[in-house]
């Protein structure tokens, strides 16, 4: 009768590890499947990029103004639109870095049309240029309650007004370039918008655009 | 990896673990846990009933102890701990009409079971002593179906299974699967040499193993548990006769619940602190049984920190959005904000809880019982979900009170 079973200990152990790597791999794998689909995406906004680049570069010999709002808006939907798959992904990531690069790859993404923009709208002057600068991984919930009502405000204007190009840059990933771009404009704190390259806000109430109206 | 993912695959593995060891226990040994084994010899057998102000149920109690059916029942001692109600003339009554029944009074109230099950111990002259609770009612079969395991020499203690006499609300109902879940994963446990109680309703001592751990602790709150260790630190075997029903009657007020809660619980942190040098020594006490409690511990108390952090960071996020949202003058309410992407964590945590609620149901199906109803679906969700979230809140009320002394009856 009753004899001792104590070899489950073991079992149960070997059971869980099992679980537990089963469980790991397979999460490895969707994370990685995801960093894949968006690094995918990201190559081909950066061909996008280039080419609002190269068209910016034709532009100073009369190029259509145009064509490159078009293209300029065109990137930054398109860059909008896989930030917030990005988003998604980031936060069922758990257990691997991958997409945190790829979000300093897209924030660079970003700060590249910011100049691409920049050199369009004092050329052409034909659409607004929004770019929000928020942290990174906000460590306090006021902080990240107040970007994600900045975000929503945004995205609302956007909605409204899709003849602008919006582009949110995390503020916070150690890129020289936006560093620079930050100090040219006087940013002071994050979050912030900076509307046209002409005013930095930092209260909801300020985000009035004045020329929302053009074409 | 954040410190929080850590926390939680750490706190995953561990529950994911014991739940594995009941269910490989359980399809390892399931054909075995209704074992009855037939005793060699009669063993002859005392039964002590401590009694403080139990006028209610004290005479339940011994009618369902006179309709025993094991033949070597010798004595029914109950212990009067000077009771203020009419408990001692019902004693007194059923002492004169059955003369297997004898009454004793403590010289002073002793104010816990356990100094009446000493006093009562002291006039037991029988191989085994079994324990019962005034308000708790064994079937005519239960003793008998426990003293068989006495035929293996080493064995000291043999427990029964406790079942919920009154189920008239839905906290008592809720208890009734909990003492089902209870005995059941107690009796899996005892496949494992690991049994960490044997209950006061109903459990039978060898005399000799009695003596040998001087009897009950008195300071202890649940001196039940605490002689069950001592059994096992002493190289005694513990065992469960499932098929040993005793109905016992649960307290139908949550105050009266949570009272009786806090008393366990500091109990169980009376009992871990003198065992706690006892740690991998003393057999499965220190590998398992010790381990296991103190892990049980960090699962309750890690679980519910876990569920409160993300509880109040997601609340007073959301609130926080909500006011800047109507600082702002948009909608508050986004419905494409709402993510299908749950993380791996999200899926380990499903699969615990589905693989837990799949065992619920099981351990409720394996408990046959007389004539009660089949338990409720919603009683079980209930069960899984809000009863077993008090757990935590208990145990840190009770390490608050025993860190402070407050350690009463």
């Amino acid at each position: 009768m009753l004899k001792s079973r104590k070899h489950v200990f073991w079992e149960a152990l070997i059971v869980t590890i099992f679980v537990f790597l089963v469980g790991f791999l397979v999460g490895i794998y969707i994370e990685q499947s995801n960093f894949n689909k968006l690094n995918d995406y990201s190559t081909l906004s950066e061909v996008s990029l280039m080419d609002g680049i190269a068209l910016v570069e034709l532009s100073k010999e009369n190029f259509s103004c145009e064509i490159l709002r078009e293209k300029n808006i065109e990137f930054a939907d398109k860059v909008f639109e896989e930030a917030k798959l990005l988003e998604e992904y980031e936060e069922s990531g758990k257990l691997t870095e991958s997409i945190k690069i790829l979000h300093k790859k897209y924030d660079m993404l970003r700060t590249l049309a910011w100049i691409s923009n920049s050199n369009a709208i004092d050329k052409c002057q034909n659409y607004d240029l929004i770019v929000y600068l928020y942290e990174y991984n906000p460590e306090g919930v006021n902080k990240k309650a107040a970007q994600s009502v900045w975000s929503r405000k945004l995205l609302d204007y956007k909605n409204e007004n899709p003849n602008s190009v919006l582009l949110p840059i995390s503020a916070n990933q150690e890129i020289t370039s936006l560093k620079i771009l930050i100090e040219k404009y006087g940013v002071e704190k994050i979050p912030s918008v900076i509307i046209n390259n002409e005013r930095v806000i930092y209260e909801y109430d300020d985000l009035i655009i004045p020329s929302s109206d053009k074409n | 990896m954040q410190w929080l993912t850590v926390l939680y695959l750490v706190y995953t593995f561990i529950a994911f673990y014991f739940l594995f060891i009941y269910v490989l226990t359980y399809i390892q040994n399931r054909k075995e846990i209704y074992e009855i084994i037939k005793p060699k010899k009669i063993f002859s057998l005392s039964i002590v009933v401590p009694c403080y102000n139990e006028g209610k149920s004290i005479g339940k109690n011994i009618e369902a102890l006179l309709a025993s059916e094991y033949p070597g029942l010798e004595k029914i001692i109950i212990v009067d701990d000077c009771s203020t109600d009419n408990s001692f003339d019902i004693i007194k009554a059923y002492a004169k009409k059955y003369p297997k029944i004898m009454v004793v009074q403590t010289p002073t109230n002793t104010g816990r079971a356990a100094g009446a099950k000493n006093y009562g111990a002291k006039f037991v002259k029988t191989e085994l002593i079994g324990f019962s609770d005034a308000d708790s009612f064994p079937e005519k079969n239960a003793i008998s179906n426990m003293v068989g395991f006495f035929n293996d020499n080493e064995m000291g203690a043999v427990t029964s299974r406790v079942l919920v006499e009154n189920r008239k609300n839905m906290l008592s109902k809720i208890q009734s699967i909990e003492y089902k879940i209870i005995a059941f994963t107690r009796k899996l446990l005892g496949f494992l040499d690991s049994i960490y109680v044997t209950n006061g309703p109903l459990s039978i001592y060898r005399k000799k193993a009695f003596d040998d751990v001087g009897g009950f602790d008195y300071k202890n709150l649940t001196e039940d548990i605490e002689i069950t260790w001592h059994f096992v630190a002493k190289g005694w075997k513990v065992q469960m006769a499932v098929l040993a029903n005793i109905y016992s009657i649960v307290p139908e007020k949550f105050n009266e619940w949570w009272r009786q809660r806090i008393r366990w619980n500091i109990g169980g942190v009376q009992t871990v602190a003198k065992y706690s040098k006892k740690i991998l020594k003393c057999g499965m006490l220190g590998k398992f049984i010790l381990p296991f409690f103190v892990l049980s511990w960090f699962l309750g108390l890690a679980g519910l920190f876990l569920l409160v952090y993300r509880a109040i960071n997601y609340f007073i996020t959301k609130f926080l959005i909500a006011k800047y949202s109507i600082a702002a003058n948009i909608s508050i309410l986004r419905f494409e904000e709402i993510s299908l992407n749950p993380s791996i964590l999200f899926l380990f945590g499903l699969l615990l809880f589905s693989l837990g609620f799949v065992f619920t149901i099981i351990a409720l199906a394996y408990s046959r019982e007389r004539e009660y109803d089949r338990t409720k679906i919603r009683d079980i969700f209930i069960y899984s979900i809000f009863y077993l979230l008090m757990y935590p809140p208990l145990l840190i009320i009770s390490f608050y009170k025993y860190i402070k002394r407050e350690e009463k009856w």
